[in-house]
């Protein structure tokens, strides 16, 4: 018998009745709170000391997205600003989220840790819809291929970047290659070891002056390198494409203001000033609605992204 | 006002001394303002860069030893989006013209453009050691900081710096900057205000111009008008100005030469007409004198030539009343010249004036007429209270024994001639008047009695030279003499005035 079951069965029917009474008082009122509750968006803080940086970030489109659900009674409510993945998992988990907007890995890394997460709409950014990573080294050095990178060093970005991390990661291991910090005293001939740069310029750089063998981000951010550097390095492997970046909903949100709230997101993009305010949103152009072939392949990036207990 | 005439000019004048006086003024506090703010920001110059130039060499080590140690790690980690973050944000309060980190091989890692057109670029200039101090290098009016990064002796590289000129010049140039937009600001607010300035005083001068034109030109416009009557001979119309200045004194004399003008031709109109009378005069008495001296002669003349006649006829009887016929006419003839020369010499002769008590003197006349008055039966009356005159009396004695003989002549026809001598007042003041009951005159002849040798009855004894020595002595004297009648048979009254001492 469980503690409850024993305690209940020594309780006066008197108190039984009067529980049952105030437990059914208090579910509406908690229904209520839950529907009036506002629709808060979570993000990331890129720098952990400087907030206010996301909340420029994101503060016009936001304003957008209230002007277009205040006619349907949705409000929305403020930024909920996290410190990395394990703070936002948890708010999601605690309902203080509703919306995600992020690149694919970190998308599943939430999505397997909250179990709360649905993507819902394709995140359009700087014009491309989906996106490949690019692995790169220097131009007159001797890695030609995947496989030239066996004992070597790879420079990434951050644990949490898709296609400056996650995806090379993956394709790395759909080659047969096994990732290693650089410093995990088992790497040795047979893995690829990784460092992180922090930022896809200081990875050029690094790989430039020695500090690893070769690089890997998306093919926007190569585009973006300055010529100087560029010209000094060489593309020797892509990957497949991978959505650019994905819009989410937790899970349980009130399907109305769900998709409310899905149907002014699509909208922002009609006027210019809500265009502005989405390219201010680290750069989004629109968003685009998920279709069946997307989400068959977010399954199977799951399947390759999804993370694994650390070894 | 009279725009075209001297009002008009009085406004130009002043409204262009107003105008000229306020933009001189104007001007002069805008070159003021200008020198003042020049030589203040000249100061300002000269004092902060005095000021800043001593402690610039101090301030760059400083800077320089600072970013040596703050990019440390940044470098030293090859992170090169940090080392952009940085430098963007040196930027912000230090006039960086360029700014190059340099790996440990002199090669430029970064230029903290996102375009990085200076990576990998090598540094050829002298840069310090790891522990030397930072290098101040001058080039031109910029300036070159030189200084190795590094942190504990561990040397990651160099950071290139410069300066597009010093910071101290910056300052200058930003405070030379904001003086010049204070000047310019004031520039504006000060011809803004010589505008308002100039308006308002072209405004008050026209208004004060106006006003003071017509003050001005008033009492002159009324003068030339004056001068204008008076040059056309109308002497009636005085300036009423009556200012304590200059106009005044100007139109007062006009008024005085106006009444001395009006005066002159008054007595001049009275001259020429007493000349004209006497002109009359003169020819009446030729004409008279040569006609009643004449008839004498003519008489003469004949009985001489009948006397000889009537003595050769030896009628010696005859010849003795010829003779006495040519005695009487020889007498009559003496008469004559005697009163021309009496008439004569009142008009050219008159005593110098004494107090006269009248009453004596009319009873003297009387006395000297009394033979005349006896023999006619006239009664005289002598009104009392006759005043005493300032007068000639010889000549006044003279008038009196005139009209008084005047008067019993004519009054031989009345059944009770009476003479009445008196004095009364009218508008002429005192009128001193010889009245009778005679037989009148005729309103026509009242005037030509006074004429010389103008007898209205020519069989009346007397050489008609009476009245006429009268009226010439009442004159002499400033008086004014004349007849009244109410015609044949009711009478006549001689009067007369004399000025009042």
């Amino acid at each position: 018998m469980s503690p409850f079951t024993r305690t209940a069965a020594h309780l006066p029917w008197r108190a039984l009745l009067a529980a049952a009474a105030l437990a059914l008082s208090a579910a509406p009122c908690a229904f209520a709170r839950e529907a009036s509750a506002p629709l808060r968006l979570g993000v990331i803080a890129e720098e952990p000391n400087e907030p206010d940086r996301m909340l420029k970030v994101f503060g016009d489109m936001l304003a957008r997205l209230r002007e277009r659900l205040a006619p349907a009674g949705v409000d929305v409510g403020d930024l909920v600003i996290t410190r990395d993945l394990d703070d936002l998992s948890q708010r999601l988990a605690r309902g203080e989220v509703d919306l995600v907007i992020e690149t694919v890995f970190p998308t599943l890394v939430l999505q397997e840790r909250s179990r709360r997460l649905e993507p819902a709409l394709v995140v359009v950014r700087r014009g491309q819809r989906e996106y490949r990573s690019v692995f790169f080294t220097k131009k007159d050095g001797p890695v030609r291929d995947l496989a030239g990178l066996r004992g070597r060093t790879l420079v990434l970005q951050a644990l949490r970047s898709t296609s400056a991390f996650a995806l090379p990661k993956a394709e790395l291991e759909r080659a047969g290659l096994v990732l290693v910090p650089a410093d995990d005293p088992r790497a040795g001939q047979a893995q690829v070891r990784y460092v992180l740069a922090q930022a896809e310029i200081n990875q050029a750089v690094w790989v430039l002056h020695g500090k690893g063998d070769a690089g890997a981000f998306n093919e926007g951010d190569w585009a973006a390198l300055p010529p100087k550097i560029r010209s000094r390095l060489r593309v020797f492997h892509e990957t497949g494409p991978i959505v650019r970046g994905l819009l989410s909903f937790r899970a349980g949100l009130d399907p109305r203001v769900r998709r409310l709230a899905e149907e002014a997101l699509q909208g922002l993009d009609d006027d210019e000033p809500g265009r502005a305010a989405l390219v201010r949103a680290a750069g989004v152009t629109r968003f685009e609605p998920l279709t069946v072939a997307d989400r068959k392949e977010l399954r199977n990036w799951a399947t390759v992204l999804r993370p694994r207990p650390a070894r | 006002m009279r725009l075209g005439g001297i009002g008009t000019r009085y406004a130009a004048w002043i409204a262009a001394l107003a105008l000229a006086l306020v933009a001189t003024a104007l001007l002069a506090a805008g070159v003021v303002a200008f020198r003042e703010s020049r030589l203040v920001q000249a100061e300002i110059h000269e004092a902060v860069g005095t000021a800043r130039a001593a402690d610039e060499e101090a301030a760059l080590q400083g800077t320089a030893t600072y970013l040596g140690a703050h990019l440390f790690n940044a470098l030293y980690q090859l992170d090169v989006e940090r080392l952009n973050e940085e430098i963007e944000q040196v930027r912000g309060w230090l006039p960086t013209e360029s700014f190059l980190v340099l790996d440990e091989e002199r090669l430029v890692l970064t230029d903290g453009t996102s375009g990085n057109a200076r990576y990998g670029d090598t540094f050829d200039g002298e840069l310090p050691g790891e522990t030397a101090v930072p290098r101040i290098v001058r080039k031109g009016a910029g300036t070159e900081i030189r200084f190795v990064i590094s942190s504990g002796g561990v040397a990651a590289g160099w950071g290139v710096v410069t300066l597009a000129e010093a910071p101290w010049q910056a300052s200058l140039r930003r405070l030379e900057a904001r003086t010049a937009a204070m000047w310019a600001s004031r520039r504006s607010s000060l011809l803004s205000l010589g505008a308002v300035a100039l308006t308002v005083t072209l405004g008050l001068g026209l208004l004060t111009a106006v006003l003071l034109s017509r003050s001005l030109a008033r009492p002159l416009t009324e003068m030339s008008r004056a001068a204008g009557e008076i040059a056309a001979g109308n002497l009636d119309h005085p300036l009423t100005l009556d200012s304590p200045d200059e106009l005044g004194d100007l139109a007062r004399a006009l008024n005085r030469m106006a009444g001395d003008l009006r005066a002159h031709e008054e007595a001049l109109r009275a001259e020429r007409a007493d000349l004209a009378s006497k002109n009359a005069e003169l020819e009446r008495f030729t004409y008279t004198v040569s006609h009643d001296l004449k008839s004498p002669l003519v008489t003469i003349r004949g009985f001489a030539g009948l006397a000889g006649t009537d003595l050769a006829a030896g009628k010696l009887d005859r010849v003795r009343l010829d003779l006495g016929r040519i005695v009487a006419a020889s007498d009559k003839m003496q008469r004559l010249l005697e009163d021309l020369l009496e008439l004569s010499r009142v008009g050219r002769v008159v005593n110098p004036p004494e107090d006269v008590a009248l009453e004596p003197l009319v009873r003297e006349a009387v006395e000297l007429v009394k033979g005349l008055l006896d023999g006619g039966g006239v009664e005289v009356e002598i009104a009392p209270g006759l005043p005493v005159v300032r007068a000639d009396r010889r000549r006044l004695l003279e008038v009196y024994q005139n009209l008084v003989e005047n008067a019993a002549k004519f009054t031989g026809g009345a059944s009770a001639p009476r003479i009445e001598i008196g004095v009364r007042r009218d508008d002429d003041g005192r009128v001193f008047y010889v009245r009778d009951n005679g037989r009148g005159i005729e309103p026509r002849f009242l005037e030509r009695v006074f004429e010389l040798f103008e007898k209205l009855d020519p069989g009346a004894d007397g050489t008609g030279v009476g009245l006429a020595l009268v009226r010439r002595i009442v004159e002499a004297h400033g008086g004014r003499v004349w007849a009244e009648s109410d015609g044949p048979g009711r009478g006549s009254t001689f009067c007369f005035t004399l000025p009042q001492a």
